[in-house]
């Protein structure tokens, strides 16, 4: 356990919910518009005058949120999936490896169009919907691999041969011995979906005019020639975030 | 004996086209699905498309005629045949957004730029990612070769939709020495800047899979007798660590495809290049559904075409994945 590791997620966490608390993201004054960096605004303001502070503070909560629900959710799924598969053996398990193979290949951007076409404005469930139909196949996968090595293992073959069944010796021996690979795997999961959120809201996919990191990206593209600070706060605050529930991930290794 | 190694050599031909197959099977499989996904997820979800399109505040004889030019007052399963007779011969439809346009035509259209940008990208994360992964196994740079790795790692671990655009700022906007992708003027150096950015994530991995790879057969006999008849450095490294090495590099590339795909769409929003992103995002925006129906089908075309090439590659130079 490094739980120092928890240390950068839970300041992150910290900084943004002391500073969302009191700020309204959607508060515009447009006067203020494209203000730069100063004392009443920290981190300037943006597009029709949002402070970015209250922005970014917002978008990486609710982010967060999102990312952290939905790979728990593909922990959830995923692990038992994998691991029963390879505990199953045959043509079950080679089934679960195959689909893992298509599902983590696949072009999730071409996936998230094909499901977000048909609502008008995608909201964070909507995107959440979307991020789970893929979430569950690197958990599986690692479970499955886990589990090869683990059922030939000597507690494993003991367990069985004292007559616990099959479901038994998943929960209580595989599964608790795959943990660390799988909390590593959430950590990079979550971050992917960081990302991948801020994507696509940056391409237009996400709430529109929301409170998204992706949306702050855009703005600062727009802006870059007399405004850069909205795009490098934008892209820092990306990096920063991902990068962070990485590191968190890999607190239990 | 003839007789027999011909047999052999007949049946081994069998089974490689029996392997192909199966596997061109499973890609169009896969765009059929990817296509099906679609054409169910805007007709059996809540929301007309037609209300989508006009509006709520639409007169209802439009709406119908509407619905009547789609066709999507016909029962869903003759919808159903009639997108798969489509899907077949390639004709989706005309353009709701370009009245006269077929949908099959501005897909066309927009295709080649996104593969000129991809293909770039994927042979600059090639070169630079072994050249990389060379540097951090062999021992040119001495103890200095473990941070070669390190900056792969941290090069992997950052997200193209924060770099790009800081990169973008730095090069392009301030120091102005990489033209700005998307300026029609800018024409190959704009794709090659474009290319390089889409490229170093994929660089990070090839260099962080292909420097495990090489560090594999660092020690393998064949590389002590490469060692020992005499070979100068660089030979012994290019012509018999690094072949070995290339099937895991092979595979990377292609596990990382879809990830390039969406990566190209971020930087073609990013520098308003046309190609096949902009055409979705466009069709998108606009609820052209002709358009978005070919030109989602079309992208996971060419991700399915590209990936399973990349799987053949991987089968042509690496005897050991082949069975």
């Amino acid at each position: 356990m490094k739980l120092g590791r928890l240390l950068p997620v839970a300041a992150l966490a910290g900084v943004c919910g002391a500073c969302a608390v009191g700020r309204d993201p959607e508060r515009l004054k447009p006067a203020a518009s494209f203000l730069a960096p100063s004392l009443g605004h920290p981190l300037g303001c943006g597009e029709a005058g949002v402070d970015l502070l209250a922005l970014v503070s917002h978008a990486v909560l609710r982010g967060v949120l999102l990312a952290v629900v939905v790979a728990a959710l593909g922990l959830l799924v995923g692990a038992p999936l994998g691991a029963g598969a390879a505990m199953a053996r045959g043509r079950f398990e080679r089934a679960v490896d195959r689909a893992c193979d298509l599902v983590q290949a696949f072009p999730s951007f071409l996936l998230a169009l094909a499901v977000l076409s048909a609502v008008r404005t995608p909201s964070r469930v909507h995107l959440a919907v979307v991020f789970s139909l893929t979430a569950w196949a690197p958990f599986a996968r690692l479970a499955l691999a886990q589990t090869r090595i683990l059922r030939s293992a000597g507690f494993v073959e003991a367990a069985r041969a004292l007559g616990q069944g099959r479901a038994r010796v998943l929960v209580r021996h595989i599964l608790p011995n795959s943990l660390g690979v799988l909390a590593v795997q959430l950590g990079s999961t979550a971050g992917a979906i960081v990302v991948s959120e801020a994507a696509l809201s940056f391409v237009g996919l996400g709430p529109r005019g929301g409170v998204s990191l992706g949306s702050v990206l855009e703005q600062g593209v727009a802006c870059m020639l007399f405004a850069p600070w909205v795009m490098a706060v934008g892209a820092v605050a990306v990096m920063v975030t991902s990068g962070v529930l990485i590191l968190a991930g890999r607190a239990i290794e | 004996m003839r007789g027999e190694a011909g047999s052999r050599r007949a049946s081994s031909r069998l089974r490689a086209v029996a392997a192909v197959t199966a596997r061109a099977v499973e890609a169009a499989l896969v765009v059929v699905l990817m296509a099906s996904l679609v054409f169910f997820a805007l007709r059996l979800l809540p929301g007309d498309p037609a209300r989508l399109l006009l509006g709520d505040e639409a007169a209802p004889a439009e709406v119908e005629a509407l619905h009547r030019k789609l066709g999507l007052d016909r029962p869903l399963y003759v919808q159903y045949a009639h997108f798969l007779r489509g899907l077949g011969s390639l004709d989706f439809g005309e353009s709701l957004r370009h009245p006269g346009a077929s949908a099959g035509a501005q897909v066309r259209e927009a295709i080649g730029p996104t593969t000129a940008l991809a293909a770039t990208s994927v042979g600059l994360a090639a070169v630079l990612g072994i050249g990389a992964a060379l540097l951090a196994a062999g021992p040119f740079l001495g103890a200095r070769r473990k941070w070669v790795e390190r900056v792969a790692v941290a090069v992997a671990a950052t997200p193209l939709l924060s770099f790009a655009p800081l990169l973008t700022y730095a090069l392009a906007a301030k120091l102005r020495v990489a033209p700005l992708p998307g300026d029609p003027d800018a024409g190959a150096g704009g794709l090659l800047f474009a290319g390089g950015l889409l490229s170093l994530p994929l660089a990070a991995q090839v260099a962080r899979v292909g420097r495990a790879a090489l560090a594999e057969v660092e020690h393998a006999p064949f590389l002590a007798v490469a060692r020992a008849k005499g070979n100068p450095l660089g030979r012994t490294w290019l012509v018999h660590a690094l072949p070995p090495s290339l099937g895991p590099v092979m595979a990377v590339v292609a596990s990382q495809l879809g990830a390039l795909l969406g990566g190209a769409v971020v930087l073609e929003r990013l520098f308003e290049r046309p190609g096949l992103g902009t055409l979705i995002l466009e069709a998108y925006a606009a609820r052209d559904l002709p358009v978005l129906e070919a030109s989602i089908v079309a992208a996971g075309a060419l991700f399915v075409v590209v990936q399973t090439l990349a799987a053949a590659l991987h089968a042509a130079i690496d005897p050991r994945v082949r069975r």
